[in-house]
Order: structure tokens, then C-alpha cells, then sequence
């Protein structure tokens, strides 16, 4: 019940701190939470990728990641620096359903705050959870290691529970994959990101 | 109906961040602030959920042991006797158990509320959740009519996941459980495999 709580707490912050304040506060919460999980190291993509699978990395507290390990990221020289992922499930759809039983109807503060992130940070989200979520992903993909290189990660689509879609042209170019991949992909996924290594050189980075 | 079937359950990483999101409120308001967040926020909860009226108590009963009722939105009330109610699971065991797994101890601040809670208010809160859950069950009794009477509630105990049980004791305790038709034997019974007994009385 707490998850459908958040909702009015996130109201009340709106009144004390504004739509700004709590963005700048769910960063927050996505850096703290990120500073206490740990460090990890791989010693390849092939680890890396089955503890994807089997929910071993930090990214599995999110729930289910699929890596699509046919949709590799490749440097200058060819060689593979990073994968595609991707949930069948944004995290926070059920609370929008049990919210949607328990309650009626979503706080306009979910989109205040969306809406404000969108404007002024990154214009991917879709719920105000998203905030929250991306800061995380990018925090803890630092204190990830493959092959002896930090991770970074790139938010690239989402879609949101009544359908509405967000692609970032920004971290889509920066990773180089065309957007109709990401139009095919949310089709049958709610969140896309990209993991690549910190610092590498990608083919056809635009 | 089954319980299950009615509300999907949450996805355990939004409740681990609400918890990280109340534990930076604490750091700015202190535990007294956090303690007047997390009843002013169950509180926003019950009142933003439709009232209810029943035309007998067994009817009232029944939508609570079906889910039907505000009382058993968030989780499966099964009663025991008239007024004594109670929970198999609390509801934030799945969140807990995530945030242990993933993320380590509980931060301390979620016993501390627990603990400024029972001296302000009533002894039944193990840690921050209780907080939550009783005010939104008070609340939440508050909305239901039985014919021309409303719905008082009152907790008798409380378990945490851990195990760790809070319940008033002496004189209060007695009252309660005459109140709720248990002995104190049954109640003990009842906390080896339940979360939270508690009661339910015409206002």
C-alpha cells in the first residue's frame, strides 16, 4: 500500500517544494539508493549478461531485464562495448492499476512531476517513477565493472500504461541505433536502455 | 472472489524507493517530522478512496473477509471473531524482504518512528510501516457506515516480518482483548502465523 501512498506524499512535496523540488529530490533518492548497493565486476558481456538473466546485478531489483543480446553495441575496431536491455514491465504499472482499484484515478501529480522533467531534464518519462528510475540506472551502472571498464547507461524508450511512447533522440544517437528498432522494441517493451562501456569509442556515434 | 485477483501486486523496487524516499525526508525533518509525513500521507490515502455503507455487520464482515471492503484493499483480513480482525501478511513484507535482499538492514530510522510512535501515540507500531498501517486502517474505519453506525478501529498487536512483536500491555491490553472476544492464549496463538490482530467495534 505504501506504493500507492507515494502518490500523495509526492502531492504534498509538490505544495511545499514544487514540481522542481521533487524531481531534484527523486535524484536524490536514485543516488542514495545506488550508493548503497555495492560494487560489482564481470569478467566479460557473456557473465554479465547471464546475471542479467538470472537477477543477479543490481539492475534485477527493477524487476525482470531482458538483455537482447541480438542487439549488440559495437566500437570503431568492432568489438562488442555494450548491449541493449529491456523490461516487458515498467516498475511502476502495477501501482498505476492497483491506484486505478483502490482508489480511482491517479494523482495529477504523477504528471506534474513528469511533466516537468520532461521539460526541463529529459524528455523520456513517462510516470513520475521514470525520474527516479533513470538517475538510479545511470548511478549504478558506474559501480558496475565488464571487463575491467565501468558501465554507462542510456535511457533510450519508454511507454507508458495508456500506450503513450517516449523515444530519446539524444541517447539513441549517442549509442547509434536507429529509432525504428525502438519503435519495433516497444512493442513488446515497456523500458529500453543501453549499457556500453564507459568511455568507448562507438561505431557510427552521431 | 479470491484476494489475489482483485489488485496485481506491486513491483517490490517501488517500495523499496519509497522507503529511500522517506528515509531522506527523515534525514531534513527529523523522526518527529518523518512521524507527521507518514500519518498525513495514510491519511491523504483513506480520504482519497470512496466511502462504504453497510446494512448489517455481517454484511460488512463479509466484504472485508472478500476483499471487497477499504479495510482489505491492501491486504487479506480474515476475522476471527465479530470485532476481532486479522492479517495474515502485512503488506510490505514483499518490499521488506526485496530491500534486505538487495540493499541490506533496514535503515534504522524505520524503528526509531516505530519507537517515537508508541510513546506519542499507541504502543503497536515495530517500524515505520506500522505507522502507515494503522493510521490508514483508523481512517479508513472512519469511512464505513454499519446501518447508522460508523467504524471504530484499534490494533491489539503487531508482528514485523522479523518476527518481533509490539503490544500494549496491562490494563489497555486486557480491555482490548475483552473488547475483541480473544483471550490472551488466542492471541498468542494468533501472532505465531499472523502480522496484525486487530479490532473493529461500532463507533
Amino acid at each position: 500500500m505504501i506504493d500507492v501512498a507515494l502518490a500523495s506524499l509526492i502531492e504534498d512535496m509538490i505544495e511545499k517544494a514544487g514540481a522542481d523540488g521533487v524531481v531534484e529530490f527523486w535524484q536524490r533518492v536514485g543516488d542514495n539508493l545506488a550508493s548503497r548497493m555495492g560494487k560489482e565486476a564481470y569478467l566479460g558481456w557473456t557473465s554479465f549478461n547471464v546475471a542479467v538473466r538470472e537477477a543477479r546485478t543490481a539492475f534485477s531489483i527493477e524487476g525482470e531485464v531482458t538483455p537482447l543480446t541480438d542487439m549488440a553495441i559495437t566500437d570503431v575496431d568492432g568489438d562488442v562495448v555494450g548491449y541493449l536491455y529491456a523490461m516487458r514491465q515498467c516498475c511502476y504499472v502495477p501501482t498505476i492499476f492497483r491506484t486505478r482499484f483502490a482508489v480511482g484515478r491517479m494523482s495529477p501529480a504523477d504528471q506534474a512531476v513528469t511533466d516537468e522533467y520532461n521539460e526541463n531534464v529529459h524528455n523520456i518519462a513517462v510516470c513520475n517513477f521514470c525520474v527516479f528510475h533513470e538517475r538510479f540506472r545511470e548511478e549504478i551502472a558506474k559501480n558496475i565493472s565488464v571487463a575491467g571498464n565501468s558501465l554507462a547507461c542510456f535511457l533510450l524508450a519508454t511507454r507508458g500504461w495508456s500506450g503513450e511512447t517516449k523515444i530519446s533522440s539524444k541517447n539513441v544517437a549517442q549509442v547509434n541505433i536507429n529509432e525504428d528498432h525502438m519503435r519495433a522494441l516497444l512493442r513488446n517493451y515497456e523500458c529500453v536502455y543501453a549499457l556500453v562501456m564507459r568511455g568507448a569509442r562507438i561505431k557510427g556515434e552521431r | 472472489m479470491a484476494f489475489e485477483s482483485r489488485i496485481p501486486e506491486s513491483n517490490p523496487f517501488v517500495e523499496i524507493a519509497t522507503h529511500l524516499f522517506l528515509e531522506d525526508i527523515a534525514t531534513k525533518v527529523g523522526i518527529a517530522g518523518l512521524n507527521n509525513y507518514l500519518v498525513s500521507l495514510a491519511k491523504n490515502l483513506a480520504a482519497s478512496m470512496p466511502k462504504e455503507e453497510y446494512a448489517s455487520w455481517s454484511e460488512f464482515l463479509s466484504a472485508l473477509s472478500t476483499g471487497q471492503s477499504i479495510l482489505s484493499t491492501f491486504e487479506e483480513v480474515r476475522p476471527i471473531t465479530e470485532h476481532c480482525m486479522s492479517t495474515f501478511r502485512s503488506p510490505f513484507e514483499r518490499g521488506w524482504r526485496e530491500y534486505a535482499k538487495r540493499v541490506g538492514a533496514f535503515a534504522p530510522v524505520h524503528r526509531e518512528v516505530a519507537r517515537y510512535y508508541n510513546h506519542k501515540v499507541r504502543p503497536t507500531a515495530v517500524t515505520s510501516m506500522h505507522v502507515v498501517l494503522h493510521t490508514f486502517r483508523e481512517a479508513a474505519a472512519a469511512r464505513v457506515h454499519v446501518g447508522h453506525d460508523g467504524v471504530r478501529y484499534e490494533p491489539v498487536a503487531s508482528a514485523w516480518v522479523d518476527g518481533e512483536v509490539q503490544l500494549p500491555e496491562g490494563p489497555n491490553l486486557e480491555s482490548l482483548l475483552k473488547r475483541a472476544g480473544i483471550s490472551r492464549t488466542k492471541l498468542g496463538m494468533l501472532m505465531r502465523n499472523h502480522s496484525d490482530v486487530w479490532l473493529i467495534e461500532p463507533a
